[in-house]
């Protein structure tokens, strides 16, 4: 009798041994993010909502530290002063105050670079999806959206090398376990230049839609995209002074000497809950926080100019940390006027800047007139060697494009950030801002 | 058929014959305490086997038993078991039991199938029984009904507001970031500890400026348990105790049995506490003049000062003066039959807070059966439901000066906040918000409606001399719906007029659907006399459901609070799903009860992981030697001597999300699209773990009438997890990585002692004493500052060499500042070290029960004395106790060090306290005909305190039961003592 009890135990035991290796081998279904999409679902195989989504998100993202992003390039390129009671820093690193220095692990260093990787990431989250995706669209659609991606792109590195200029930038960010090294400051531009040019090998003269809608451009035709793509491009070619490769790039844009100036790319803002409010906007006679103008933004201006509608006279002066000024700026109006990511004016002053550099005056002149008078001012008379007319061509920039954040960058490509005002001995013109820390 | 029958029939018959075979004979006796006092539902036992019996009320039994002579074992909870020596001649017996002073003969639960005696387990398992945890005085929660009962853990209550909000932290800091809170297991069920917040952020903003914490001060889930239905509490304090228990076992395990019937007539208990509470520590207010009033607040301030005439208020006793009454009624059934048994518990409890409009209510029934369905198989059931309703009002740290708290320290005592005859309040003419409207008005409640269900079957498959073998499977679910109300109307003086959003009313409900089932075996191998190997093994799995909806509704439509009845409304949903499946094994071996060895392995895998089928194992190994038990021993003096050590390794998860990457809500242009969150997800993020190494030693004297319990515990807790910034040319600013670990060394220290025992007399005393160090041992990131609100008020740091709950700050150059990082050490939230001393007298019919906490160091950041010094409110404004110089009043002391020093509010934060103090009288039970016994007595809860904390109770926490970071107070609902009548009735 007795070995059956052990021969009953030992089955007993086994048949546990056994259920506890069915169970163990048994497997738990992977349980997705219960609260958002995520990156990596998404990639796999996105539906069309989705795509449209990560759309939506770029042209969102966009936005972010914007007002940060301008807020560096203008207050370093003594277009205006910003004003802060919660922060000391504006006026003090930014400028150079006495001893103080751009720091590398500051909001203005970190912000707009870290906003602006965030849009490249999601970028590269839409190719991948595109890439991807079984949803139903033609091949043409798929490679048209991964150049509107590749677009995109190119705009936000473009900004973050606008800061980091000789640091140079990362511009393979893909796998965020293995970051591309940084490209010297030439490389970097023309790895910019390289990713809009792929991208309009696939948009230029394609009937393609875009398997999404996007405000960027009025239109969702491939063909058409392509002449932002193209504007951006002409952007980068005058940074890299080709002339002939930005006067190429501009007769594929939007650009029209005759065509409004303000015809454009725009940043969008609105005040529903959540959306983002106008970047450079603050109200008139603000205290606190606020922008106003550099003096001698309104002192420089010729007589009559009409772009001095851009600032705005206040009640009283305002006065922070040893600096003055009696003007806002006032390029928007309301808090939910869009901004320019790039339009006509700038393309009309690329072309100006092109053409004089060609030693081609008379186109050069042709287009700086475009400006001045739609500025009220009378046609330029002044010397038409190519110097001069750079001369020229840098003082409409800087009206035309106030507040828009292209002075400091202008006066840097031409070597002459000696040239900007010091409001306060002691202040420095920084050449540009220290890679971060995080990124050492 | 016929064949499988014939196979399983001699199987059967061994099962069978003992009971019907060849010779057999009856015993039959009485089991009696020392005083010959009967001793009800005794274990009576053939030695080594399962053949017994229980006595009634009476302690009589009667038990047949095999052939012509046999020893029985005879044991019952609180005594020392005795076996004797039965024959078929000497079958009538009268067996007296010695009590078990030292409560080595307790049968712990440690395991998830198994017990152990206390005196052969390896571990220093605390274990905590009804009579400690509510026989003293009642107790609304469990968890507050822990403190100071055993050695190892710092509990702290987050604040006074009813309903609970406590923090159990076992042996020093377990996790920076993940869960420090221990696992609650109620009968085999996972019992959700969840901390839920209300949303009071919305008005309070106190997450977004220098803290991104929530600080809604919700309670903990576990206060939804009646401690009154507790039959006792085992609680394993670190991973050698817990491994068994896996990926959840980091911060402990805290087991809890309830209480179940036992065959006999029906014992019914009835019992009524009624009582009040009262603020514990009342702080008194600044006495004015006209020039401390110019200097507070101008000359604005002076006129109003002048225009009341030097009118005061006792607003301390306004606000916080609520004399809260309190009730609770308990009443409960159990008995059963030889084959059934019951127990019934229904309790009701009412509590009104110091505060007005505050206050806890809670109603808790419970059925627990056991059914014994075949001679070899029984079945357990354990159900439980509870609705409670929590008034908490609105504390603690806002950005708005809007909470009762902090709109009550920036107010002085000659400002009026009445409202006029028809109810209208005033504006506070110095402050956002005047508190007493905000009382009247606002609501801020939990509603819970719980139902936990367990169950468990168990089949004694074999059962005999050398060869047992059990079958357990176990189930449950627990299932909660809470509900916060918190009503802010448009009428408050922060909603009206532009002010606030024009009232809020937001409601958040959370679904809790928890469950968990198990099996295991359990196989015990006895060749031989004296030699025994137990082998366990079993298959577990929990999944976790928690959805979490907030609707937060602004712009109320008049006195409308209908979440439709709103103009703007925000819904904010959170969910939570988690599975994990596991397996355990274990072999123990037991030698003569001299050597006790156990190795054990648990596999745990879980969707919170990266890799959800990627299992890990938590392996456990331990010794316990009984060198009393060695047939040479014989110092007489010394009757046990137990030296024993143990390994075991256990997990704990990420916060929830940390393995996704989410994309996350960008709104635009009328639409909202994805954007990649800041926050890197980790896909291949595994549990943290914990390595703990426990050795300790045992020791009985004078026939264990005075016990000794040693323990030092070295535990490393590797692989933390923290949020680290990286590289942001990522897209990412911050990833989740494991990168830091801890080590935590300490000591526990406990004697207890009857050092008299007479007939009339008994004294029964516990000392607890114990200490715990921390020190972060790896640290892949920069030292960084955490928690509190920065350098300049004082923070946590986190550096490798130091304390994890080291606190710093901004400092002078007495501070000692480091010139590196500009900031100085000013202590550490971590005690010097906990005592305890509890004490139980018994003469004649009188008991009195009197537990007593002593807590020696350990620092907080006072940041109310802050506000109250800012606001020129503070009592102690005018002393002159700080200044060394004794020039500056403690006020103007405080604030001169503003900005150069964070040292005036980092207060050392010792107490002393009675805890509980409880004084009964059994009522003779001649007077009743024997039909009941009745008790009567008074008791109180931290009836005495003494510390020199300068606010309401040292014991607080403006960031709830955080990891790192609770030790932080600001204007919080101030701590109650209570005292309570209390009456029981026993049939």
């Amino acid at each position: 009798m007795k070995p059956s009890y052990k021969r009953s135990s030992i089955f007993s035991m086994c048949w546990v041994g056994a259920a506890i290796l069915a169970f163990s081998a048994c497997t738990i279904d992977p349980i997705p993010d219960p609260n958002n999409p995520s990156a990596g679902e998404i990639t796999k195989n996105a539906s069309l909502g989705e795509i449209q989504n990560l759309v939506t998100g770029i042209e969102s993202g966009m936005r972010e530290n914007l007002g940060g992003y301008l807020d560096d390039v203008g207050v370093i390129g003594r277009e205006f002063y910003r004003f802060s009671s919660s922060d000391p820093r504006f006026t003090s690193d930014l400028l150079g105050k006495g001893s103080a220095t751009l720091d590398n692990n500051t909001f203005y260093t970190t912000n707009p670079f870290e906003s602006r990787y965030r849009v490249v990431k999601n970028a590269n989250i839409l190719i991948e999806a595109l890439q991807n995706t079984k949803a139903a669209i033609s091949e043409d659609q798929r490679k048209a959206g991964i150049a509107y991606a590749k677009t995109i792109k190119a705009h936000e590195l473009l900004m973050v090398f606008n800061l980091q200029y000789s640091n140079g930038i990362r511009v393979d960010v893909a796998d965020p376990d293995n970051l591309g090294p940084f490209l010297d400051k030439d490389a970097s531009l023309t790895a910019i230049q390289t990713l809009l040019d792929e991208a309009n090998t696939d948009l230029k003269s394609s009937g393609a839609v875009l398997p999404f809608t996007t405000t960027l451009w009025s239109s969702n035709i491939a063909g058409e995209f392509s002449k932002l793509n193209r504007a951006l491009a002409a952007r980068v070619a005058v940074y890299k002074q080709e002339w002939a490769q930005a006067l190429t790039a501009l007769s594929e844009s939007f650009y029209s000497l005759t065509g409004d100036l303000k015809t454009g790319s725009y940043y969008l803002f609105s005040t529903a809950g959540g959306d983002a409010l106008t970047a450079l906007y603050y109200p008139q006679n603000s205290s606190g926080e606020t922008r106003v103008a550099q003096p001698s933004f309104i002192t420089d201006a010729a007589p009559g100019d009409t772009r001095l509608n851009k600032v705005s006279k206040r009640d009283q002066n305002a006065f922070v940390d040893g600096l003055s000024s009696d003007y806002d700026v006032w390029v928007y109006k309301t808090n939910t006027d869009p901004m320019p990511i790039i339009r006509n004016e700038e393309l009309v002053l690329i072309y100006a800047e092109a053409q004089a550099q060609s030693n081609n005056s008379t186109e050069a002149i042709k287009a700086i007139d475009r400006v001045r008078t739609a500025a009220g001012l009378v046609n330029y008379s002044g010397a038409t060697d190519a110097a001069s007319l750079i001369n020229e061509i840098l003082v409409q920039r800087r009206y035309s494009l106030y507040a828009e954040g292209h002075r400091w960058i202008d006066m840097r490509r031409y070597d002459r950030l000696s040239e900007l005002p010091i409001d306060r001995t002691g202040d420095d013109v920084w050449v540009e801002f220290p890679r971060p820390a995080t990124e050492n | 058929m016929r064949k499988t029958l014939m196979r399983v029939l001699p199987f059967f018959l061994v099962m069978v014959l003992p009971a019907y075979g060849w010779a057999q004979f009856t015993v039959s006796g009485t089991v009696t305490d020392a005083q010959k006092k009967p001793v009800p539902a005794a274990s009576v036992r053939l030695i080594n086997t399962n053949t017994g019996t229980s006595t009634d009320a009476a302690g009589y039994f009667s038990l047949t038993l095999p052939g012509q002579s046999a020893t029985i074992e005879i044991s019952s909870v609180g005594f020392l078991s005795r076996t004797i020596q039965v024959t078929a001649a000497n079958n009538k017996v009268v067996i007296e039991l010695q009590e078990d002073l030292s409560r080595l003969e307790e049968v712990v639960v440690t395991g998830l199938a198994t017990s152990v005696k206390r005196s052969n387990l390896a571990n220093a398992v605390s274990s905590v029984s009804a009579k400690e945890l509510v026989g003293t005085t009642s107790q609304p929660t469990l968890d507050g009904a822990l403190y100071g009962k055993f050695p190892g853990a710092n509990i702290s209550a987050n604040s006074g507001a009813p309903g609970g909000g406590i923090s159990i932290k076992m042996r020093g800091i377990t996790s920076i970031v993940g869960n420090s809170q221990p696992l609650f297991i109620v009968d085999g069920v996972y019992y959700d500890n969840s901390s839920i917040p209300a949303g009071l952020n919305t008005i309070s903003k106190a997450a977004g400026q220098g803290s991104n914490s929530n600080q809604d001060n919700p309670s903990n889930r576990i206060a939804d348990l009646d401690p009154e239905d507790i039959d006792r509490v085992e609680i394993l304090k670190g991973a050698s105790a817990a491994a068994i228990y896996g990926s959840r076992a980091a911060g402990g395990v805290v087991l809890i049995t309830t209480k179940r019937g036992k065959s006999g007539k029906p014992k019914i208990e009835f019992g009524q506490s009624f009582g009040m509470q009262s603020q514990l520590h009342k702080l008194g207010q600044r006495s004015w003049d006209a020039t401390k009033v110019e200097a507070a607040y101008g000359a604005n301030g002076l006129n109003l000062y002048n225009s009341v005439n030097g009118k005061t208020y006792n607003y301390e006793d306004e606000l916080y003066g609520n004399k809260g009454q309190m009730s609770d009624t308990r009443l409960s059934v159990s008995g059963g039959s030889d084959k059934t048994s019951y127990y019934v518990g229904f309790s009701h409890r009412d509590d009104d807070g110091i505060v007005q409009r505050t206050g806890y209510k809670k109603t808790s029934f419970r059925i627990n059966l056991d059914q014994k369905i075949a001679k070899n198989l029984d079945l357990s059931v354990n159900s439980n439901y509870v609705s409670s309703r929590a008034d908490r009002g609105y504390f603690n740290n806002d950005n708005t000066s809007t909470s009762m708290g902090v709109s009550f320290v920036s107010t002085p005592s000659w400002v009026d906040l009445h409202p006029d005859a028809n109810g209208n309040y005033p504006n506070n003419p110095l402050a956002p918000s005047n508190f007493l409207q905000t009382r009247d008005l606002i609501t801020n409640r939990e509603d819970v409606n719980r139902i936990l269900i367990g169950g468990s079957l168990n089949w004694k498959v074999l059962s005999s001399g050398h060869h047992d073998l059990k079958l357990t499977a176990r189930g449950g679910m627990d299932n909660y719906t809470l509900g916060t109300t918190a009503i802010f109307p448009p009428e408050l003086q922060f909603e009206k007029n532009g002010n606030g959003t024009n009232g809020a009313s937001i409601y958040g409900t959370t679904v809790a659907k928890n469950s968990n089932i198990s099996a295991f075996a359990v196989y015990t191998f006895t060749p031989k006399e004296g030699l025994n190997f137990r082998t366990q093994a079993g298959v577990t799995a929990e999944d976790i459901n928690l959805n979490n909806v907030l609707n937060t509704a602004t712009q109320l439509i008049g006195t409308q609070t209908n979440l439709s009845q709103a103009g703007a409304i925000k819904v904010d949903q959170a969910k939570t799903i988690q599975k994990d499946r596991g397996f355990f094994a274990q072999e123990e071996l037991n030698l003569k009860n001299i050597v006790l060895a156990t190795i054990g392995l648990r596999g745990d895998k879980s969707s919170r992981n990266g890799d959800a089928n990627k299992m890990y194992y938590y392996p456990k190994a331990s010794l316990a030697f009984n060198i009393h038990e060695l047939p040479s021993w014989n110092a007489s003096s010394i009757s046990q001597l137990k030296a024993r050590v143990a390994y075991g390794e256990s997990g704990n998860f990420a916060p929830f999300g940390a393995i996704y990457t989410p994309l996350v809500p960008a709104v635009f242009n009328g639409t909202t699209g994805s954007i990649v969150g800041l926050t890197r997800g980790n896909d291949k993020l595994g549990p943290e773990r914990q390595k703990e190494l426990e050795m300790g030693v045992d020791l009985g004297l004078l026939k264990n009438r005075i016990g000794v319990t040693f323990t030092y515990y070295l535990k490393n807790v590797e692989d933390l997890l923290l949020n680290v910034e990286v590289a942001s040319s990522s897209g990412f600013t911050t990833a989740w990585k494991n990168v830091a670990a801890i080590q935590n060394k300490g000591v526990e220290l406990g004697i207890n002692a009857i050092p008299v025992a007479t007939k009339t007399w008994k004294w029964n005393t516990q000392l607890n004493f114990w200490k715990n160090k921390a020190e972060v041992t790896r640290l892949d990131v920069p030292a960084f500052n955490t928690g509190a609100f920065g350098a300049t008020l004082g923070t946590y740091r986190i550096e490798k060499g130091k304390s994890p709950t080291q606190l710093v700050g901004i400092g002078t150059a007495d501070d000692k500042v480091d010139p590196a990082t500009g900031l100085a050490v000013f202590g550490d939230a971590e005690p010097d070290f906990n005592m305890s001393w509890s004490n139980n007298v018994t003469w004649k019919n009188f008991e009195l029960a009197v537990l007593m906490h002593w807590k020696q160091g350990g620092k907080n950041i006072n940041l109310s004395t802050l506000l109250s010094d800012i606001f020129g409110t503070s009592p102690d404004f005018d002393k002159m106790t700080l200044d060394p110089k004794s020039q500056v009043t403690n006020g103007n002391y405080r604030l001169n060090a503003l900005g150069t020093t964070a040292g005036p509010w980092i207060e050392d934060a010792s107490y002393f306290r009675v805890r509980e103090i409880g004084l009964s009288y059994r009522l003779p039970k001649e007077w009743f005909r024997n039909l009941a016994a009745v008790k009567v007595g008074f008791s109180g809860r931290n009836l005495i305190n003494v510390f020199k904390y300068n606010s309401y109770d040292p014991e607080v926490s403006n960031f709830g039961a955080n990891a790192i970071s609770s030790n932080v107070e600001v204007t919080p609902f101030p701590s109650a003592k209570s005292f309570l009548f209390n009456i029981t009735v026993t049939f």
